[in-house]
């Protein structure tokens, strides 16, 4: 069972050996208490006896795990009964097998269920009152209305100008309009643009060659496409003679070789 | 651990651990009762993650960087997304099915689906005893649900909806499966010359140019026929007796095997429709399959059944069902020969004693009826002969008789405009008299060229005819005679009289009434003016 198995591969020793597992229904809060567990992983004491012929079991909890809450007092007033009775039920005729799952994805069969069994507590008033807290704390609403007693003025201030129309306007100013550089520059950066993607906005081109848009425009007409409709919509496009794109395709085959 | 002992209960005592560090994670995998599954008899099993759903959340359509791609696509497609709030699911391999196979290529395979909800409420726990004695508890991950995967070919969605609109027609359902390998290996048969992609040949095969929509299509192949589909050739090639119904359909499928019924549930109700056959039990032609007939679509069924047969006989030539098909053969033959006897006979002639066999006949009884019929309608029907010779028929039922002549007066009248036609010669046993074909009448002597209006014709003088002056001149008047076309009018068998009598009278008549003579054709014909 130790060894690496191919990818996929089930280990069916388990299954083989019909090694017999019980399936039990464990509460919510008993199963939290068991996480508190120290390291041994002690949690309590199972007891399988015969009463009038069928079988008992039952579980109790350990002393230690019965107080809920993170201190480990005692003497908080919520404790989690002991005495957890088994009720054990037959399968009905289903098959359950029970396969594990390793950290580097292994699988292998651990048995067959033979027993489903529930775990239930023996109700006392302790009980009652942990059950009492457990639905108030579901009640809680995850979303709630409150009402304010004053109404907030701080946010919706009128003001003469915004501060992000401010900052705008500044860095307007401080580029400056667009200078119209050599054509030849221009056409150099569109080209390693275009060389990138096969699409793109006029806005895009702008931003990235910062040029004004009626000369980018004119560069773009001698050059390149416009589609004003169907995909790539209102996106220009190098003309056929300029570029030479590999299809996808080719392109992932070169990069898997 | 030790086990203790039991000091104050009566059972032994174990200690339960919950291991802290384990790395393996817990999963049940659940069959059904049904499938009687058992793990021990399995000895190899392979299982991973069934990732075909990737595809589908994956949305990786457009390439990304050079060819194809547009700047800004990916910021663009999640501007647009939180605009309008689409919220797209993750794509959690934790959550995807399983796929198990077990004992290699040709044993089971399963797919197990994640169930959910199962560690909301309640935690599930497996409980294992340890060497020691201990029981180990580990908590449940997850729990899947195993169901086993039809290896066997299956219909898609939309051939599936087909099949289920014709399930009322089509019996043999075996051969359902065999149609549609046949029409695969056809269209694969076509493909295969175009491409030689040898992985995906059953596929494609499969697809020609239909739209497929499969699960896991793409990923796991298509397993090759089974044994399932062998058996169903052996079982259709047993259906034998249901080739005859097939005309419908038949057109489309070149080697459809289906056989279907004629008739559909209520269906032909309501429909007028002519006898122009005999074979009213055509709705006993099917029975051997044992369904129940339906009477209203008698004439159709045998009608389209004699000319299926027809067809059927070039194309089925490879069929194996010698025996029953022979025997319909004959039958339909016979049958065939004989319809095509009466319909020189009369187009327009209704079959009375068709309602007299639509109640009588019982399913066996069919080919009896049928062999039955033709000789009985040579008798009774001694009016396909006597409309020839003007004799009255003596069986049919007046009722019948009644609603067919409706249905005759009308196709009749249809022809009356165009030919000619003589006086009452008619078969007819009901008051209205109808003519017939020109065949039917006499080889007129005197070649008439005027034609009889139409609503001349349905005067019913045919059974109350007494050779009197009055009927003489109401005839003279109306167009110019003959003698010899007057003694016709005067059957003897209607007037009672004997022929020489009936001359006699006719000569008597004719000097008192002294009608004007004209010349036709070197036929002298009297006419009366008034």
């Amino acid at each position: 069972m130790g060894n690496m198995s191919e990818k996929g591969e089930v280990n069916l020793t388990g299954a083989k050996q019909s090694n017999g597992v019980w399936l039990v229904k464990v509460p919510k809060y008993l199963a939290q208490q068991w996480d508190k567990a120290k390291e041994k992983g002690e949690v309590g004491k199972i007891t399988i006896g015969k009463k009038q012929g069928k079988s008992q079991v039952c579980f109790s909890l350990n002393e230690e795990l019965t107080s809920v809450g993170a201190a480990q007092e005692s003497d908080t007033p919520l404790k989690v009964p002991r005495e957890h009775p088994f009720t054990m039920n037959s399968l009905g005729g289903q098959t359950l097998a029970v396969f594990s799952q390793g950290e580097k994805d292994e699988i292998s069969l651990e048995g067959m269920v033979v027993h489903r069994a529930e775990c239930r507590p023996v109700i006392t008033d302790n009980y009652m009152k942990l059950k009492k807290v457990q639905m108030k704390e579901s009640l809680k609403l995850q979303r709630l209305s409150q009402q304010l007693e004053r109404a907030i003025t701080t946010v919706f201030k009128p003001v003469a100008n915004h501060n992000f129309n401010v900052e705008y306007e500044k860095k307007k100013k401080s580029e400056g309009k667009m200078v119209r550089a050599e054509r030849q520059v221009v056409l150099d950066m569109l080209f390693s643009a275009f060389e990138k993607h096969q699409y793109y906005n006029i806005k895009d081109l702008v931003d990235i060659t910062k040029q004004p848009v009626t000369y980018l425009k004119e560069i773009m007409r001698e050059i390149g496409t416009y589609h004003s409709k169907g995909a790539h919509k209102s996106m220009w496009e190098l003309k056929a003679e300029y570029r030479h794109y590999q299809s996808a395709e080719e392109e992932e085959e070169m990069q898997t070789v | 651990m030790a086990s203790l002992g039991s000091s104050s209960s009566s059972g032994t005592e174990y200690i339960v651990r919950v291991p802290k560090n384990t790395s393996k994670k817990y999963n049940i995998m659940a069959f059904n009762a049904g499938d009687k599954v058992n793990c021990s008899t399995w000895t190899q099993a392979r299982m991973e993650r069934d990732m075909s759903a990737r595809k589908i959340y994956g949305e990786e359509e457009t390439p990304e960087g050079a060819a194809g791609s547009e700047f800004g696509k990916k910021q663009r497609e999640e501007a647009r997304r939180k605009k309008y709030g689409i919220v797209t699911r993750e794509f959690k391999v934790e959550d995807q099915p399983w796929i198990l196979k077990v004992n290699g290529k040709a044993g089971k395979r399963f797919k197990g689906l994640k169930k959910g909800g199962v560690t909301e409420n309640a935690s599930y726990y497996i409980f294992t005893q340890c060497p020691d004695g201990a029981f180990e508890a580990f908590p449940v991950h997850g729990w899947y649900n195993f169901t086993p995967v039809a290896k066997h070919r299956t219909l898609t969605a939309e051939e599936a909806e087909e099949e289920w609109g014709r399930r009322n027609k089509v019996v043999n359902h075996f051969s359902i499966m065999l149609q549609r390998r046949l029409r695969e290996q056809t269209a694969g048969d076509e493909e295969e010359d175009e491409s030689e992609k040898s992985t995906k040949k059953k596929k494609s095969g499969g697809r020609g140019s239909d739209l497929r929509i499969h699960d896991l299509e793409d990923d796991f192949e298509m397993s090759s026929e089974d044994s399932d589909n062998s058996g169903e050739d052996g079982e259709g090639k047993t259906k034998a007796k249901n080739e005859t119904g097939k005309g419908k359909s038949k057109k489309k499928k070149n080697n459809d095997k289906d056989a279907l019924e004629d008739s559909d549930d209520g269906d032909y109700e309501g429909l007028e429709v002519d006898y122009m056959s005999d074979e009213s039990s055509s709705s006993d032609e099917e029975p051997e399959k044992g369904k129940p007939s339906k009477g209203e679509d008698l004439p159709k069924g045998i009608d389209e059944a004699s000319e299926s047969e027809e067809e059927s006989e070039e194309e089925k030539q490879n069929e194996e069902e010698a025996k029953e098909e022979e025997e319909e053969e004959e039958a339909k033959k016979t049958l065939a020969q004989t319809e095509k006897k009466k319909k020189k006979d009369s187009s327009g002639e209704s079959d009375s004693s068709d309602d007299s066999d639509i109640e009588g006949e019982t399913a066996s009884a069919l080919f009896m009826a049928k062999k039955r019929t033709p000789p009985k309608r040579a008798g009774g029907r001694g009016s396909a002969g006597s409309s020839r010779t003007g004799s009255r028929p003596g069986t049919p039922s007046i009722d019948s008789a009644a609603t067919s002549n409706t249905l005759r007066a009308a196709a009749s009248k249809l022809e009356q405009g165009k030919r000619q036609t003589q006086g009452p010669g008619t078969d007819s046993p009901a008051a209205k008299r109808l003519k017939m074909d020109p065949s039917s009448q006499s080889p007129a002597p005197s070649g008439k060229t005027t034609p009889q209006p139409p609503s001349g014709k349905s005067t019913p003088s045919s059974s109350d005819v007494q050779l009197t002056e009055e009927a003489v001149r109401r005839y003279l008047i109306r167009k110019p005679m003959t003698t010899k076309d007057l003694l016709k009018k005067f059957q003897t068998k209607r007037t009672g009289l004997s022929s020489e009598k009936t001359v006699n009278v006719l000569a008597q008549i004719l000097k008192r009434l002294n009608p004007e003579r004209k010349n036709v054709n070197d036929k002298m014909h009297f006419y009366l003016t008034e």
